[in-house]
């Protein structure tokens, strides 16, 4: 897709004028023999809201640490704002963390907590107060100031660790997995609030998740990470629509992929010679794979008129209701298994046994080269 | 009762005691094993000792309760200068071993790595061997003819005739590596517990290495400085091995007295009231230092 392109070389090419906030070029870092970052090249634009996202042990969280000056990178480059920030520590990078397990400092008030960074700045006493209940305000955390990190709940908790590394106005806000540990109600609510805050201070935040819903939930723009490398850069959509990779595929939702045997114009053969339409400005391999979500797909009937261009006939094998939708599992001649997801808005239903037709429109679908 | 039917995996026996006295008397029924040995082997001898310190006489005449305070102050007035010595030797030694102890304590727990059970063995290995073989080997090593005394003299640090076997050097000496354990171990529970990153917060938040120390990692072993400094100036204020052995009459501490007063001049009521006196000084002494480190998780 053209608009992916365009926004990938906005993000990794040299702007004119202002330096990006965080900029990494071919950083690489090994921890014995193991290559935990692989030549990342990455820039981070200001003020944005930025997701490294990828499984555990993709090297996401050693890329933000060596951002925050708690790892050194074996080669490569990293700057804010245009600074080169290689040999620096971490407290003498702009930049503050939220660590994982908050790293609340447990013999301290929480008001001691959140006004550690300002009192080693030497900043005068009023001032701290001062600041301390603004930014506890911020947060929504007021009246606590006296209470000590054990007796407040992990949502209060990470308030407070996210109060604690704001107040110090830092230029990049680096945020390593904050909601792993909160139960998924407050984890939902914490999303909200974490979008919000940032909007509000107008901070650029990199946040390290394995969470794709937390990524596309918040991030303006996610970097996929997998063993070490960036594999897709983009807005959560342009990721989720076109993934370009079966591992990005499969980590962002679900997704159908199924085999392609040849190339014939703009349309794909499959094993079996169904053909179908390929979507738009894809280029074309026979080594692909098309790739289609399971809420791109609508079932029809055999005998149903008004079909969309791509259709593939199959059996349901099965069926689960899932509240607003419900899931289909159909079996293909050829052999592929396929799931669609169903909104729940007509009474309309297809029982396990029923022949029916699987049918989406050519640019719904994404190409998945050599897998 | 409907709560008993609820529980049926309790057995008969619980159910019953639990019937017959009730659900509030089962814990303290728990405490009564610990209680009696409490009851035989402390509160017990304490109430003999605090009684033969009131008591009057000679081993040949037998003694008598007399409520003779006056053997108080006469232990305190004869032997005034052993007690402050003991508490100064005790002192002294106790900050020499947090020195030596807490450097020790911290490059096990943060430089140790897959090395730390090893170094901590290494640690406690000198104390399989008995605590009088320990201290007699220290004897050897500042004997007037050994390699120490002869290399301080050479450099100078020693007179040409000067010493370390029988001063007050060598008891503080001793005494500091005797308990050195007691003060390593402690420290390096509490430094071990600490999450890493908060030292990493604390520097991401502006903190220089050494202010991270001192505002971070300092007071969060505190605690175990706490239990360490105890658990060494306790015992050392109350030690006679290494006074007798490495020092000379001029070194004696107050365990020496009470350890002759007992054993050679069978003056238990004297000795008694040593002790006595001893047990209270370390306690008014102690229960005021924990109090100000507000070590909450050591007392609660």
């Amino acid at each position: 897709m053209t608009s992916s392109t365009e926004r990938e070389q906005r993000l990794t090419g040299p702007e004119a004028g202002e330096s990006p906030a965080v900029d990494l070029t071919s950083v690489t870092k090994s921890f014995g023999k193991v290559i935990a970052v692989d030549d990342v090249t990455l820039s981070i634009e200001e003020n944005q809201f930025f997701a490294l996202l990828g499984p555990s042990g993709c090297g996401k969280t050693t890329t933000l640490r060596m951002i925050g000056g708690f790892e050194e990178p074996d080669s490569g480059d990293i700057r804010l704002y245009g600074e080169p920030v290689t040999g620096l520590k971490p407290y003498q990078r702009p930049v503050n963390t939220v660590f994982q397990s908050y790293a609340l400092f447990p013999h301290l008030t929480i008001f001691e907590n959140v006004a550690f960074g300002l009192r080693r700045r030497g900043i005068d006493k009023k001032q701290v107060r001062n600041q301390v209940n603004e930014m506890l305000d911020l947060v929504k955390l007021p009246g606590l100031t006296d209470r000590k990190p054990t007796q407040l709940s992990g949502g209060q908790r990470q308030r407070v660790a996210l109060a604690r590394a704001l107040i110090n106005h830092p230029r990049v806000l680096l945020l390593d997995e904050p909601l792993g540990a909160l139960d998924l109600k407050l984890r939902k609510e914490m999303q909200i609030e974490l979008k919000r805050i940032q909007h509000e201070v107008g901070i650029t935040f990199v946040h390290v998740t394995h969470d794709q819903e937390e990524a596309m939930t918040m991030a303006d723009t996610i970097a996929v990470m997998n063993e070490g490398q960036i594999v897709r850069l983009g807005s959560p959509a342009e990721i989720y629509e076109d993934p370009r990779s079966s591992f990005v595929a499969g980590f962002l939702g679900a997704s159908n992929l199924l085999p392609v045997a040849s190339v014939d114009g703009r349309n794909v053969v499959l094993e079996d010679g169904t053909r179908l339409h390929a979507p738009d400005g894809a280029e074309l391999s026979p080594s692909m794979s098309l790739g289609v979500r399971p809420e791109k797909i609508r079932l029809h009937a055999p005998d149903a008129s008004d079909l969309p261009a791509n259709v593939i006939r199959g059996h349901v094998v099965d069926t689960s209701y899932v509240g607003i939708s419900t899931q289909f599992l159909v079996t293909t001649p050829f052999g592929a298994s396929i799931t669609a997801v169903m909104q729940n808005v007509d009474p309309v239903s297809f029982r396990r046994g029923d022949e029916v037709l699987l049918g989406w429109n050519p640019d719904h679908s994404f190409v998945i080269d050599g897998s | 009762m409907a709560a008993e039917v609820s529980v049926p995996s309790t057995p008969a026996w619980a159910r019953w005691i639990r019937a017959k006295l009730g659900r509030r008397t089962v814990p303290y029924l728990l405490l009564v094993p610990g209680g009696l040995w409490l009851l035989f082997f402390y509160v017990a001898p304490v109430a003999q000792l605090a009684a033969v310190s009131l008591q009057e006489g000679t081993f040949e005449t037998g003694y008598l309760l007399t409520w003779r305070w006056a053997n108080y102050t006469d232990a305190l007035r004869t032997f005034s200068s052993q007690f402050i010595r003991s508490f100064v030797y005790a002192g002294v030694a106790t900050a020499a071993a947090l020195v030596i102890a807490y450097p020790l304590a911290y490059a096990i727990a943060f430089r140790g790595g897959r090395f730390k059970n090893l170094l901590l063995v290494m640690v406690l290995m000198p104390f399989l061997t008995p605590f009088l073989l320990r201290t007699l080997a220290w004897k050897v090593i500042l004997a007037d003819s050994g390699v120490v005394v002869g290399a301080l003299q050479s450099i100078g640090v020693l007179a040409e005739n000067g010493r370390l076997l029988a001063t007050g050097w060598a008891v503080v000496a001793g005494i500091t590596y005797n308990f050195l354990a007691f003060m390593t171990l402690p420290i390096y529970v509490s430094l071990e517990k600490i999450d890493p990153s908060l030292i990493e917060a604390a520097q991401d938040l502006y903190a220089s290495p050494a202010v991270a120390f001192g505002k971070v990692t300092l007071p969060l072993s505190l605690p175990g400085i706490v239990a360490g400094t105890l658990l060494t100036f306790i015992p050392a204020a109350g030690d006679f091995v290494n006074a007798q052995l490495l020092g000379n009459p001029q070194q004696l501490m107050i365990g020496n007295v009470i350890d002759s007063r007992f054993l050679r001049v069978l003056d238990y009521p004297t000795a008694a009231a040593l002790s006595f006196t001893l047990m209270i000084v370390i306690l008014s002494l102690i229960i005021p230092y924990v109090r100000a480190a507000g070590t909450e998780e050591l007392v609660a």
